[in-house]
Protein backbone atom coordinates (compact mmCIF):
# COMPACT_ATOMS: atom_id res chain seq x y z
CA UNK A 1 0.00 0.00 0.00
CA UNK A 2 1.27 3.68 -0.55
CA UNK A 3 2.85 5.90 2.01
CA UNK A 4 -0.31 8.28 1.62
CA UNK A 5 -2.94 5.47 1.89
CA UNK A 6 -1.45 4.36 5.54
CA UNK A 7 -1.00 7.67 6.84
CA UNK A 8 -4.92 7.99 6.52
CA UNK A 9 -5.12 4.60 7.68
CA UNK A 10 -3.32 5.23 10.79
CA UNK A 11 -4.64 8.79 11.90
CA UNK A 12 -8.38 7.42 11.48
CA UNK A 13 -7.35 4.11 13.57
CA UNK A 14 -5.31 5.88 16.14
CA UNK A 15 -8.13 8.62 17.26
CA UNK A 16 -11.05 5.95 16.95
CA UNK A 17 -9.29 3.21 19.06
CA UNK A 18 -8.34 6.06 21.83
CA UNK A 19 -11.66 7.84 22.21
CA UNK A 20 -13.06 4.40 23.32
CA UNK A 21 -11.77 4.35 27.12
CA UNK A 22 -12.09 8.12 27.38
CA UNK A 23 -15.55 8.13 26.91
CA UNK A 24 -16.08 4.40 28.98
CA UNK A 25 -14.38 6.32 31.95
CA UNK A 26 -15.66 9.62 31.65
CA UNK A 27 -19.67 7.92 31.76
CA UNK A 28 -18.35 6.02 34.81
CA UNK A 29 -17.29 8.98 36.53
CA UNK A 30 -20.56 11.24 35.52
CA UNK A 31 -22.90 8.72 36.61
CA UNK A 32 -20.92 8.39 40.21
CA UNK A 33 -21.43 11.65 40.72
CA UNK A 34 -24.84 11.95 39.76
CA UNK A 35 -25.56 9.50 42.19
CA UNK A 36 -23.62 11.08 44.94
CA UNK A 37 -25.51 14.32 43.74
CA UNK A 38 -28.71 12.99 44.02
CA UNK A 39 -27.76 11.25 47.51
CA UNK A 40 -26.69 14.58 49.24
CA UNK A 41 -28.38 17.58 47.23
CA UNK A 42 -26.63 20.09 49.89
CA UNK A 43 -23.01 19.52 48.31
CA UNK A 44 -24.42 19.16 44.52
CA UNK A 45 -22.05 22.20 43.89
CA UNK A 46 -18.78 20.98 45.44
CA UNK A 47 -19.18 17.48 43.62
CA UNK A 48 -20.00 19.16 40.01
CA UNK A 49 -16.65 21.34 40.70
CA UNK A 50 -14.34 17.85 41.12
CA UNK A 51 -16.33 16.30 38.54
CA UNK A 52 -15.49 18.05 35.98
CA UNK A 53 -11.79 18.24 37.02
CA UNK A 54 -12.32 14.37 37.26
CA UNK A 55 -13.59 14.07 33.62
CA UNK A 56 -10.72 16.33 31.91
CA UNK A 57 -8.42 13.91 33.77
CA UNK A 58 -10.33 11.15 32.22
CA UNK A 59 -10.26 12.86 28.33
CA UNK A 60 -6.02 13.11 28.54
CA UNK A 61 -5.63 10.00 27.44
CA UNK A 62 -8.23 10.94 24.45
CA UNK A 63 -6.19 13.88 23.67
CA UNK A 64 -2.88 12.04 23.67
CA UNK A 65 -4.07 9.84 20.55
CA UNK A 66 -5.42 12.85 19.12
CA UNK A 67 -2.07 14.74 19.30
CA UNK A 68 -0.53 11.20 17.79
CA UNK A 69 -2.97 11.31 14.94
CA UNK A 70 -2.86 15.37 14.28
CA UNK A 71 1.43 14.38 14.21
CA UNK A 72 1.19 11.73 11.65
CA UNK A 73 -1.49 13.33 9.49
CA UNK A 74 0.38 16.77 9.16
CA UNK A 75 4.41 16.02 9.83
CA UNK A 76 4.97 12.81 8.02
CA UNK B 1 -13.45 19.32 0.26
CA UNK B 2 -13.46 23.17 0.35
CA UNK B 3 -10.98 25.66 1.21
CA UNK B 4 -9.66 24.05 4.52
CA UNK B 5 -7.27 26.69 5.67
CA UNK B 6 -3.10 25.33 6.09
CA UNK B 7 -2.50 23.72 9.67
CA UNK B 8 0.65 23.61 10.91
CA UNK B 9 1.72 22.38 14.38
CA UNK B 10 4.72 24.39 14.98
CA UNK B 11 4.10 28.08 15.14
CA UNK B 12 4.31 30.26 11.91
CA UNK B 13 7.89 32.42 11.80
CA UNK B 14 6.57 36.06 11.22
CA UNK B 15 9.97 37.82 12.24
CA UNK B 16 13.65 37.60 13.15
CA UNK B 17 15.44 39.99 16.07
CA UNK B 18 18.93 38.67 15.39
CA UNK B 19 19.23 34.70 16.23
CA UNK B 20 15.56 34.95 17.53
CA UNK B 21 12.94 33.80 15.43
CA UNK B 22 9.39 35.67 16.57
CA UNK B 23 6.38 33.39 15.47
CA UNK B 24 2.54 34.38 16.32
CA UNK B 25 2.06 32.42 18.90
CA UNK B 26 5.13 34.66 21.05
CA UNK B 27 2.58 37.69 19.68
CA UNK B 28 -0.11 36.64 21.41
CA UNK B 29 1.84 35.51 24.73
CA UNK B 30 2.75 39.14 24.97
CA UNK B 31 -0.66 40.45 24.20
CA UNK B 32 -2.06 38.28 27.32
CA UNK B 33 0.77 39.32 29.64
CA UNK B 34 0.01 42.89 28.07
CA UNK B 35 -3.73 42.38 29.36
CA UNK B 36 -2.78 40.71 32.80
CA UNK B 37 -0.29 43.83 33.54
CA UNK B 38 -2.69 46.25 32.84
CA UNK B 39 -5.16 44.27 34.85
CA UNK B 40 -2.86 44.11 37.67
CA UNK B 41 -2.24 47.84 37.65
CA UNK B 42 -6.03 48.92 37.42
CA UNK B 43 -7.03 46.57 40.34
CA UNK B 44 -4.42 47.85 42.58
CA UNK B 45 -4.69 51.60 42.02
CA UNK B 46 -8.14 51.27 43.54
CA UNK B 47 -7.47 49.00 45.86
CA UNK B 48 -9.08 49.36 49.33
CA UNK B 49 -10.98 47.83 52.55
CA UNK B 50 -14.12 48.86 50.30
CA UNK B 51 -13.87 46.84 47.26
CA UNK B 52 -14.36 47.60 43.77
CA UNK B 53 -15.98 44.59 41.71
CA UNK B 54 -12.95 43.72 39.56
CA UNK B 55 -11.03 43.10 42.96
CA UNK B 56 -13.67 40.99 44.08
CA UNK B 57 -13.78 38.77 41.62
CA UNK B 58 -10.38 38.30 41.98
CA UNK B 59 -10.26 38.09 46.11
CA UNK B 60 -12.70 35.21 45.41
CA UNK B 61 -10.11 33.21 42.80
CA UNK B 62 -7.20 34.36 45.68
CA UNK B 63 -9.40 32.60 48.12
CA UNK B 64 -10.36 29.10 45.94
CA UNK B 65 -6.61 28.59 44.71
CA UNK B 66 -5.30 29.49 48.37
CA UNK B 67 -7.92 27.26 50.19
CA UNK B 68 -6.26 24.18 47.77
CA UNK B 69 -3.05 25.15 48.11
CA UNK B 70 -3.41 24.49 52.02
CA UNK B 71 -4.78 21.48 51.74
CA UNK B 72 -2.03 20.13 49.44
CA UNK B 73 0.83 21.55 51.26
CA UNK B 74 -0.77 21.18 54.90
CA UNK B 75 0.27 24.66 56.49
CA UNK B 76 -1.10 28.24 54.67
CA UNK B 77 2.93 29.45 55.39
CA UNK B 78 4.12 26.71 53.17
CA UNK B 79 1.22 27.37 50.75
CA UNK B 80 2.18 31.27 50.80
CA UNK B 81 5.61 30.60 49.11
CA UNK B 82 4.24 29.22 46.05
CA UNK B 83 1.20 30.92 45.68
CA UNK B 84 2.58 33.08 43.37
CA UNK B 85 4.22 30.73 40.88
CA UNK B 86 0.60 29.30 40.76
CA UNK B 87 -1.78 31.61 40.86
CA UNK B 88 0.68 33.27 37.63
CA UNK B 89 0.14 30.11 35.91
CA UNK B 90 -3.40 30.15 36.31
CA UNK B 91 -4.59 33.29 35.54
CA UNK B 92 -2.19 33.13 32.83
CA UNK B 93 -4.00 30.13 31.14
CA UNK B 94 -6.90 32.02 32.45
CA UNK B 95 -7.19 34.84 29.93
CA UNK B 96 -4.42 33.11 27.00
CA UNK B 97 -6.59 30.22 26.32
CA UNK B 98 -9.54 32.51 25.45
CA UNK B 99 -7.57 34.94 23.64
CA UNK B 100 -8.80 34.30 20.24
CA UNK B 101 -12.42 35.77 21.40
CA UNK B 102 -11.08 39.24 21.20
CA UNK B 103 -12.78 40.61 18.41
CA UNK B 104 -10.85 41.21 15.15
CA UNK B 105 -7.93 39.19 16.20
CA UNK B 106 -7.99 36.81 13.97
CA UNK B 107 -8.18 38.89 10.75
CA UNK B 108 -4.60 41.17 11.49
CA UNK B 109 -2.41 39.32 8.47
CA UNK B 110 1.12 39.25 7.96
CA UNK B 111 1.76 40.43 4.09
CA UNK B 112 2.10 36.94 3.82
CA UNK B 113 -1.08 35.78 4.63
CA UNK B 114 -0.02 34.09 8.20
CA UNK B 115 -2.44 35.30 10.81
CA UNK B 116 -0.88 37.45 13.24
CA UNK B 117 -1.89 35.52 16.53
CA UNK B 118 -2.38 32.20 17.36
CA UNK B 119 -3.02 30.92 20.60
CA UNK B 120 0.00 30.11 23.19
CA UNK B 121 -1.18 26.76 24.36
CA UNK B 122 -1.29 26.25 20.92
CA UNK B 123 2.27 25.91 20.05
CA UNK B 124 4.06 22.93 21.79
CA UNK B 125 6.91 25.08 23.00
CA UNK B 126 4.78 26.71 25.92
CA UNK B 127 3.43 24.05 27.63
CA UNK B 128 6.51 21.97 27.75
CA UNK B 129 7.83 25.28 28.98
CA UNK B 130 6.06 25.49 32.09
CA UNK B 131 5.70 21.83 32.93
CA UNK B 132 9.57 21.72 32.63
CA UNK B 133 9.49 24.42 34.90
CA UNK B 134 6.91 23.15 37.54
CA UNK B 135 8.20 19.46 37.31
CA UNK B 136 12.61 20.77 37.56
CA UNK B 137 11.62 23.25 40.38
CA UNK B 138 10.08 20.69 42.03
CA UNK B 139 13.13 18.31 41.74
CA UNK B 140 15.54 20.90 43.12
CA UNK B 141 13.89 22.22 45.77
CA UNK B 142 13.33 18.75 46.77
CA UNK B 143 17.04 17.97 46.50
CA UNK B 144 18.37 21.39 48.01
CA UNK B 145 16.70 20.58 51.47
CA UNK B 146 17.50 17.07 51.74
CA UNK B 147 19.95 15.27 48.98
CA UNK B 148 19.95 11.42 50.09
CA UNK B 149 16.58 11.41 51.19
CA UNK B 150 15.40 12.83 47.61
CA UNK B 151 17.64 9.88 45.88
CA UNK B 152 16.40 7.50 48.16
CA UNK B 153 12.63 8.12 47.31
CA UNK B 154 13.64 6.83 43.71
CA UNK B 155 16.07 4.28 44.41
CA UNK B 156 15.24 2.65 46.81
CA UNK B 157 18.29 0.74 48.32
CA UNK B 158 17.14 1.36 52.31
CA UNK B 159 15.58 -2.39 52.30
CA UNK B 160 18.61 -4.40 51.26
CA UNK B 161 19.69 -3.53 54.55
CA UNK B 162 17.16 -4.97 56.37
CA UNK B 163 16.57 -8.47 55.01
CA UNK B 164 16.71 -10.89 57.77
CA UNK B 165 15.40 -13.90 56.11
CA UNK B 166 15.94 -15.60 52.29
CA UNK B 167 11.74 -15.06 51.58
CA UNK B 168 12.18 -11.16 51.82
CA UNK B 169 14.59 -10.59 49.14
CA UNK B 170 12.11 -10.87 46.11
CA UNK B 171 10.08 -7.74 48.20
CA UNK B 172 13.30 -5.97 48.30
CA UNK B 173 13.46 -6.33 44.09
CA UNK B 174 10.24 -5.14 43.56
CA UNK B 175 10.43 -2.24 46.13
CA UNK B 176 13.70 -1.33 44.07
CA UNK B 177 11.65 -2.06 40.45
CA UNK B 178 8.88 -0.07 41.56
CA UNK B 179 11.20 3.50 42.72
CA UNK B 180 13.02 2.79 38.82
CA UNK B 181 9.35 3.06 37.83
CA UNK B 182 8.77 6.13 39.85
CA UNK B 183 11.54 7.81 38.34
CA UNK B 184 10.00 6.88 34.71
CA UNK B 185 6.79 8.53 36.52
CA UNK B 186 8.06 11.46 36.40
CA UNK B 187 9.24 12.06 32.67
CA UNK B 188 5.51 11.00 32.23
CA UNK B 189 4.47 13.66 34.01
CA UNK B 190 6.52 15.97 31.80
CA UNK B 191 4.88 14.65 28.99
CA UNK B 192 1.14 14.25 29.92
CA UNK B 193 0.62 17.87 31.37
CA UNK B 194 2.05 19.29 28.43
CA UNK B 195 0.14 17.07 26.24
CA UNK B 196 -3.10 17.41 27.81
CA UNK B 197 -2.78 21.66 27.71
CA UNK B 198 -1.40 21.43 23.97
CA UNK B 199 -4.01 18.96 22.69
CA UNK B 200 -7.16 21.26 24.28
CA UNK B 201 -6.13 23.81 22.23
CA UNK B 202 -4.56 23.07 19.63
CA UNK B 203 -7.45 20.46 18.52
CA UNK B 204 -9.77 23.37 19.36
CA UNK B 205 -8.82 25.57 17.19
CA UNK B 206 -8.60 23.05 14.03
CA UNK B 207 -12.24 21.84 14.81
CA UNK B 208 -13.81 25.10 14.11
CA UNK B 209 -11.08 25.89 11.11
CA UNK B 210 -12.62 22.45 9.55
CA UNK B 211 -16.35 23.25 10.55
CA UNK B 212 -15.98 26.44 8.68
CA UNK B 213 -14.44 25.63 5.92
CA UNK B 214 -16.69 22.44 4.77
CA UNK B 215 -19.01 24.24 2.70
CA UNK B 216 -20.22 28.16 2.65
CA UNK B 217 -23.63 26.85 4.33
CA UNK B 218 -21.67 26.08 7.65
CA UNK B 219 -19.12 29.20 8.18
CA UNK B 220 -22.53 30.77 9.87
CA UNK B 221 -24.42 29.36 13.00
CA UNK B 222 -23.18 25.87 12.80
CA UNK B 223 -19.34 26.45 14.08
CA UNK B 224 -20.89 27.87 17.43
CA UNK B 225 -21.48 24.85 19.84
CA UNK B 226 -18.13 24.13 18.90
CA UNK B 227 -16.48 28.06 19.96
CA UNK B 228 -18.31 26.88 23.45
CA UNK B 229 -16.82 23.88 23.79
CA UNK B 230 -13.49 25.79 23.11
CA UNK B 231 -14.29 28.06 25.92
CA UNK B 232 -15.45 26.07 28.39
CA UNK B 233 -11.86 23.14 27.58
CA UNK B 234 -9.64 26.45 28.06
CA UNK B 235 -11.29 27.52 31.05
CA UNK B 236 -11.01 24.01 32.59
CA UNK B 237 -7.95 23.08 31.48
CA UNK B 238 -6.28 26.07 33.07
CA UNK B 239 -7.50 25.32 36.28
CA UNK B 240 -6.32 21.15 36.33
CA UNK B 241 -3.04 22.90 34.86
CA UNK B 242 -2.46 24.28 38.15
CA UNK B 243 -4.22 22.14 40.02
CA UNK B 244 -1.63 19.99 38.92
CA UNK B 245 1.11 21.77 39.19
CA UNK B 246 0.25 22.27 42.96
CA UNK B 247 0.10 18.50 43.39
CA UNK B 248 3.16 17.68 41.65
CA UNK B 249 5.36 20.40 44.07
CA UNK B 250 3.46 19.40 46.77
CA UNK B 251 3.86 15.31 46.71
CA UNK B 252 7.64 16.24 46.09
CA UNK B 253 8.64 19.07 48.25
CA UNK B 254 6.53 16.98 51.70
CA UNK B 255 8.31 13.29 50.81
CA UNK B 256 11.53 14.82 51.96
CA UNK B 257 10.48 16.84 55.35
CA UNK B 258 11.84 15.64 57.88
CA UNK B 259 10.09 13.70 60.52
CA UNK B 260 7.07 15.23 62.25
CA UNK B 261 7.86 18.03 64.73
CA UNK B 262 5.85 19.55 67.13
CA UNK B 263 4.58 22.57 65.88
Amino acid sequence: METEAVKLLAAGLCMGIGAVGSALGEGYVGGQALEAMARNPKLADKLFTNMIVAIALAESTAIYSLVISLIILFVF
Amino acid sequence: MSNIPEISIPAEKIGQIGPLVINNAMMAFIGTSLILIILAFLIRRNAGIKPTRLQVAFEVLVEEILGKMTLAFGSEKKARKFFPLIFTIFIFFLLANQFMLIPFVESIVTPDGISLFRLPASDYSLPIAYALFVIILSHVLAFSTAPIKHIGNFIKLKQFTKIRSIKEIPMAFIDFFLGILDLVGEFAKLISISTRLFGNMFAGGIVIAIISGLTVFTRYFVPIPFVVLGILSGLVQAFVFAMLSILYISSITNAVKPQEQAN
